[in-house]
Order: C-alpha cells, then structure tokens, then sequence
C-alpha cells in the first residue's frame, strides 16, 4: 500500500519503521500494565525487552550461520544491512528462551507476569499486521466485497486489516477477563486462545499464506495448537480457582 | 446442602468447558480441512494480474540495453531474472553492483541479472560500465517508464521474478551476499 515514506529527501522503508515503534510500543504498554497490576515494572520490561533483543540476535546469527561462505570473506556484512537476513523460525524460539531464562533468575511469578505481557504481545502482533499491510509480501484472496481494497486492478481482502481488528478483539477481551480477575492466567490465556482461533479463521483469506507440502495453511496448524493448549491450560486455571479461590484471586 | 449445590456447580463447568473444547476442536479441524489449498502447479499462475508486489506477474517491459539493442524480460521466461534498479549516484547501487557482478558470472545460464538505470543518460550509464566493467546488460530508462511502471520510489531495489515471471519479492535497500545467496537457493528451487 505505501512501501517507503519519503521525508523530503530521506526515503524510508515503512514496515521496518513501524516495526520499530511497535516494539517501542510494545515496551511501553508492558511496563504500565506491569505496574499497574503491582508486579515489578522494571523487571516485566526487561523481560520483553530480552525476549526481543535475544529472538533478533538470534534470528540474525542463524543466518549468518547459515550463509557462513558468503560472510567469511565480509564480516562487516553481519552487522550492516540490518533490514534483512534474519532466519524466523529460529528467532521465536531463542526469544522465547531468554524470557524463561530471565523470569526465572528473577523469579517472577509466571501467571501474573503472562497476564501482564497479553496486551503487548497482541500490540506486537497487530504492529506486524499493520507493517505487512503498509509494506510488507502479504495480500488477501479476490473477492467483491465492497470493502476489498483494489491490489494493481484486483480486489482483494484487506487480510492484514481483519488481522488488525481480531488483535483488537483480543484485546477487549484481556481487557474483560483481566477486570473480572477469575484466575491467574485467565486473561492471558483468554485472549491468547481467541486471538489464535481469529488467526485460525482468517488466514484462510490470506493468498501467499505459507503452506505445508499438503496444502496445509502452516499459521492454521500452529494457531489451531496454540488454541487448544491455552483453552485446556484455562479451563485448568479455572477450576483450580474454583477449588482455590484464595490462591489463584487476582483481585486481592 | 451448599456443598452439593457446589459440586453441581463445578461439573456443570467442567462439562461445558470440555463441550467447548471439543467444538473448538471440531469447528478448528473442520475449517482447517476446508482452507486446504490445492496444490496449484506454478506454471498455472501465468493467467494472474501484473503488478510490482511479490505474488503477482512481473510486469512486462522493452528497454534498451546500452549497446542498443532492445529487450523485452518475457524473453527470459523459463529462467529466474533479478532486476535491480539503480542510478550512477546512488551510493548503495554502486556498493552492491560488485556483488551483482560476481553471481551474474557465477549464475549463467541458470539465471539473469538485469540492472535498469533509473532516469539517467547513455552517456552517464556509459560512464558508470567503464568504470566497474559490468558484464550483466544494463538497460536504460531515461523517462523512468519502466521505474513508474515498477513503483520504484528507493534505489537500490531488487526484484527477485521466479521462471515462471512471478515476483517472488521486492527487496528495496543494499543487497548483501548472504541474503541473494538465500533468494537464489530459493529462486533456483524446481
């Protein structure tokens, strides 16, 4: 939709731009809702910020590592460019790694603190929707409805846009679960479970959507996990606040 | 009498939870299995739209080259094309052409490097190829037709078009060995 955003003479590319105030943003709503829930701010933030720096490092080096020939002979190229060469699927697991590790040797405590990382996540999660809408390889099937968007003379599903407003539901829903203060958790893996099944649904409308050798949507798969994990982990947490209610109450 | 009424309670939950989990696992499996894509044969997409963004057909162009001839990028379908604009004062254009210089020689015949100078003369083009001896055809696009056409709003950009003249990706920034080894693997792949 608009690639590059040109200021005056500086030309910059947008998905990376706002990718970068997204996870800014994301640090920032982290933090207040960390403190607003009485957990230790400056730790929840440093939690995000390790899972981030740890999961880009990460991601890079794997590359690095994976083209090693075509660096040997330029190791300046392993810090500069940066706007790409990152290796995903490696990237995810070693950011997910560091913030065990970090929460670990700080000892947080793991409900509160997944219940306070919800609504960053989910903003991280909408940043990159919003970043592959403006600039990014990602597009929606045909269709004509009238509010497709017209793609080089085809109309097409605003994917991104419907991934926008299901981060948005999610939201709503963290924002309901975390007031009603059921059970430690709750809030997390309430709008983490919906958040999945919206993912679920949309990205059959998703075009160049990643597919296993089958014809499998690959984020289907893992979504359609991630909501069963977290609906079965709820509906544990539910009951264990029903048996437990002083342990588990959010409100006190 | 409350106690009874509790565990009443408790299973009632505990039924309809493990209901949802079952419907959430029948509904999920069910539209999973109903977004199945088919498995489409590449060559099928050449009846898709043209246009400049990854996943569409790459836009079809006749330009000349710098020794005059004329070249149009559907004579190379049937191979993997890079087509990366530049200009002669652009920093990052220069940088990489280096770069392009060397997988252009270690690639042919699998694959076609197309370098299109954005809005520049022959004379300047010219100038530019004696100094970095290119071996790749350099086009010329004095009116930047071919750039409009393309949407190039940043030099460098990169286009990364598939055998089949499908844009696998617009890489717009200064490429580096690593990230056009990947492209290539990717490009290269049957």
């Amino acid at each position: 939709m608009a690639p590059t955003l040109s200021l005056g003479p500086l030309v910059i590319p947008t998905a990376p731009f706002v990718i970068i105030i997204g996870f800014w943003l994301m640090l920032d709503v982290t933090e207040r809702i960390a403190r607003q829930r009485h957990l230790n701010s400056r730790q929840t933030y440093n939690l995000v910020a390790a899972a981030l720096l740890a999961g880009l490092i990460g991601a890079r080096l794997t590359f690095v590592g994976l083209h090693w020939t075509a660096y040997r002979d330029n190791l300046w190229g392993i810090v500069w460019p940066l706007t790409s060469g990152y290796t995903l699927w490696a990237g995810l697991p070693l950011g997910l790694f560091a913030a065990l590790l970090y929460a670990r040797r700080h000892q947080l405590p793991l409900w509160p603190t997944l219940d306070a990382l919800a609504p960053g996540l989910l903003l991280g999660f909408m940043v990159l929707s919003l970043a592959d809408f403006l600039g990014g390889p990602g597009f929606g099937k045909t269709t004509n409805m009238i509010w497709g968007i017209e793609l080089f003379s085809v109309r097409r599903h605003p994917v991104q846009i419907y991934e926008l407003l299901a981060g948005g539901v999610a939201l709503w829903l963290w924002w309901r679960l975390a007031r009603s203060g059921q059970a430690e958790g709750g809030a997390f893996l309430g709008s983490a479970a919906a958040y999945s099944a919206l993912r679920l649904f949309l990205d059959a409308y998703r075009d160049n959507a990643p597919l296993t050798s089958g014809g499998y949507h690959i984020i289907q798969l893992i979504t359609f996990a991630i909501m069963l994990l977290c609906l079965y982990l709820l509906t544990n947490r539910l009951s264990l606040s029903h048996n437990n209610p002083e342990k588990t109450d959010l409100k006190t | 009498m409350n106690t009874m009424l509790e565990e009443t309670s408790q299973t009632n939950d505990r039924f309809r939870w493990a209901a949802l989990m079952l419907l959430a696992t029948l509904l999920g499996l069910a539209w999973i299995s109903y977004s199945r894509e088919p498995v489409v044969d590449w060559r099928q997409w050449a009846g898709l739209a043209e246009g400049p963004i990854a996943g569409y057909r790459a836009p079809d162009f006749v330009l000349p080259t710098l020794e005059g001839r004329e070249l149009t990028l559907s004579d190379f379908q049937g191979e993997p094309v890079i087509l990366n604009f530049w200009a002669s004062w652009c920093v990052p254009c220069r940088a990489e052409m280096p770069l392009l210089e060397r997988t252009a020689i270690q690639y042919r015949g699998r694959v076609t490097i197309l370098g299109v100078n954005n809005g520049e003369s022959r004379q300047v083009v010219q100038e530019f190829n004696r100094q970095l001896n290119l071996t790749f055809p350099l086009l010329i696009d004095n009116n930047y037709l071919v750039g409009d056409q393309y949407y190039v709003t940043a030099l460098p950009t990169t286009f990364f078009i598939d055998r089949n003249g499908l844009i696998r990706e617009v890489f717009t920034g200064i490429l580096n060995e690593a990230i056009l080894q990947n492209r290539l693997e990717s490009l290269l792949q049957p």
